[in-house]
């Protein structure tokens, strides 16, 4: 009798049907048309000029280094992402892309995004990159997220890179007003996740990820919330006073800044109901608009000081 | 091919087929677009490409 049985294993290797849609969407799209904004802001406030070829490829670098990030995300959070409503239906949950492929796909488009940044650009700006994508995969998605209920405090800054990377690529150099636009991202990432935690809690406590909500409760979140609303506020608009922007950036930031202020304190108001509800809703949807705006106000300085330096 | 003309091992169905070649098309493109970027940032760098800035 032979030891191995060869008629009782039938190798049927598994044939991908996954489409390009498939593998856009491990890019989550998204997040990186934000993190493309802000790269952008970014590069533009730059002192020194890029050619417009190098401002491109510093972009698309950092774009597909994001994409890489949410590529790579989404290969280890496979097991979570089944259980939670909002990311059931992506590819890896829903059978359409497997682990293995989506681990090679992110690692082709890290690998290439930051080499192509260091050849092309400098190497500061591709060694950056580089750490932003190891932050946010290794740091945040592998250690912190399923730990630590400050998972989104410390891997926010993973998210506030890209503009800090884009001006790397621009001057060869780090700066202070980079640093600003860091600070930014990385204190308006805590009350825009938790607002979202807020109204998906139970989705993050069926998956165990340790969320602020789930571990320390809605109202010490909301707390929370309203806290780092009052530094976020202070934060932007600090750059104004100290000389760093100019007054329509300053008066924007007052503006934006009260209006996220009003609805952080309705959040910790109102805790009960539909209008609790409502209220944490308003706040994660004026959150993405606060960024923008913030972030479209310095690109629109910019484009004025081109156009029209006299009167700016 | 066998004796009765079916072609022997994995066949692909229609939608693995469609599927595949939308792939090898997004590689291409892909492949084109870093080709179209060394050679235009070559250009526009000039000789200042061969230098390596930290």
């Amino acid at each position: 009798m032979s030891v191995v049985d060869h008629n009782a294993i039938e190798l049927s290797p598994r044939i991908s049907e996954a489409d390009v849609a498939d593998y856009v969407a491990l890019l989550k799209p998204r997040v990186m048309s934000l993190v493309i904004f802000t790269a952008m802001v970014g590069l533009m406030i730059a002192p020194d000029h890029v050619h417009p070829v190098l401002a491109f490829t510093s972009i698309l670098c950092i774009a597909v280094g994001a994409g890489a990030s949410g590529a790579l995300n989404m290969w280890y959070e496979s097991d979570i992402d089944a259980k939670m409503s909002r990311t059931a239906n992506r590819p890896i949950p829903r059978g359409r892309v497997t682990r293995p492929e989506a681990l090679a796909f992110g690692m082709t488009l890290a690998f290439f995004s930051v080499m192509t940044l260091g050849i092309l650009v400098n190497w500061f700006a591709g060694a950056l990159l580089a750490f932003t994508i190891f932050f946010y995969v290794v740091i945040y998605t592998m250690a912190l997220k399923r730990w630590t209920a400050q998972n989104i405090v410390i891997g926010g800054a993973a998210g506030a890179l890209p503009p800090v990377v884009a001006w790397v690529a621009a001057t060869g150099s780090l700066s202070t007003e980079p640093l600003l636009l860091f600070l930014i991202i990385f204190f308006w990432t805590p009350p825009h996740f938790w607002a979202l935690a807020l109204f998906r809690s139970d989705d993050y406590a069926r998956a165990g990820v340790p969320m602020l909500p789930v571990v320390a409760g809605p109202d010490a979140t909301r707390l929370q919330i309203l806290l780092y609303t009052g530094v976020l506020v202070a934060v932007a608009f600090a750059p104004w006073p100290l000389g760093y922007f100019d007054a329509v950036y300053g008066l924007t930031s007052l503006v934006l800044g009260g209006g996220m202020l009003a609805l952080a304190i309705n959040v910790y108001r109102r805790r009960e109901g539909s209008q609790a509800l409502r209220a944490t809703r308003k706040l994660f949807a004026f959150s993405i608009l606060y960024l923008f705006a913030l972030f479209a106000t310095l690109l629109l300085e910019v484009v004025a000081h081109a156009v029209a330096p006299s009167i700016w | 091919m066998d004796d009765k003309g079916k072609p022997d091992g994995i066949v692909l169905t229609e939608a693995q087929k469609k599927s595949r070649r939308e792939r090898s098309i997004a590689i291409a493109l892909a492949l084109g677009v870093l080709v179209v970027l060394f050679f235009a940032v070559t250009i526009v760098k000039g000789p200042a490409v061969l230098v390596r800035p930290m």
